[in-house]
């Protein structure tokens, strides 16, 4: 057995001498990850995990320092911002994440990212393909000098056709 | 400030390149010859934002570190996967050889491996 192994098995021990209730807190949160756009009813979760709900929701806080609702709903919101930057719609966001109202989505969004929904599209929507990246990280040129100029004379006028 | 680059430092580059590709999946970015060695990255099969090169151990006292941490089975670095324990049979079918078998550790699970150049590498599960 190696240093590390050893030393694992030591925190292991301290840390977590119950495997059984951290792993059933880690399936819940696995659970929310993959099931965030559903209705999920934590108090299920939470029934079928544990002997009592108070007991779940410590635990799972005690692991990801958020309760098990703070935590779907940081999900959501993290889906939502990648929504909103991808293009899709408010509504369609809203939807998406398993949102039913567009104003109870609209004032948690913006209570968690200090942004409503369509200010957060105006600021961070991301431009496709606005401004390719023609060099590696050495930086040395990866396509050819007519690639590069044909790149940047199409990167300019998508930025000339943006500002009109 | 982004991080867009990461290394291991690997006793055989072409050795490397054919464990990081061929048994752990990742897929070819650059490979710019540099003299002896060569500037040579390899990326997610699924995003290639982040690169990670495999750069040639060289420098004599940086070999006593690695072997150190070797023998100590102390990981260089580690890799995120979805499902360790699916990760780490399929790993071992392809004939990988792990010194710490998949383990939770309260929210994360974790194991470690040898990439035959040098260097444990854990993978861990959040």
């Amino acid at each position: 057995m190696t240093y590390y192994h050893q030393h694992i098995i030591e925190i292991r021990k301290a840390l977590y001498p119950n495997e059984y209730l951290y792993r059933q807190a880690v399936l819940a949160k696995l659970f929310i990850d993959k099931h965030y756009n559903h209705d999920i009813n934590l108090d299920e979760i939470s029934d079928k995990a544990f002997f009592s709900k108070f007991h779940f929701i410590r635990l799972f806080r005690s692991i990801y320092y958020k309760t098990p609702y703070q935590y779907l709903t940081s999900v959501r919101i993290e889906k939502a911002k990648l929504f909103l930057q991808s293009g899709k719609s408010i509504s369609e966001t809203c939807s998406l994440i398993g949102f039913r109202s567009i104003t109870s989505f609209t004032s948690l969004f913006r209570k968690a990212t200090g942004y409503t929904p369509a200010n957060f599209v105006k600021k961070y929507r991301k431009l496709p393909e606005l401004i390719p990246f023609p060099y590696n990280s050495l930086g040395y040129l990866q396509k050819n000098q007519s690639q590069k100029t044909a790149i940047l004379k199409k990167t300019n006028s998508r930025v000339c056709s943006l500002n009109q | 400030m982004r991080i867009r680059l990461t290394s291991v430092l690997v006793d055989d580059q072409d050795k490397a390149l054919q464990f990081y590709t061929e048994k752990l999946g990742f897929v070819k970015k650059t490979d710019i010859p540099l003299g002896e060695h060569k500037w040579l990255t390899v990326v997610s099969p699924e995003s290639d934002e982040i690169e990670l090169v495999l750069e040639p151990m060289g420098f004599e006292p940086a070999k006593t570190y690695q072997k150190a941490l070797f023998e100590a089975g102390i990981p260089l670095t580690a890799f995120h996967v979805e499902d360790v324990h699916k990760e780490y049979e399929q790993l071992l079918k392809k004939g990988v050889e792990f010194s710490l078998k998949p383990t939770n550790m309260g929210a994360v699970t974790l194991a470690v491996f040898n990439d035959t150049c040098g260097n444990n590498i854990q993978i861990v599960q959040v």
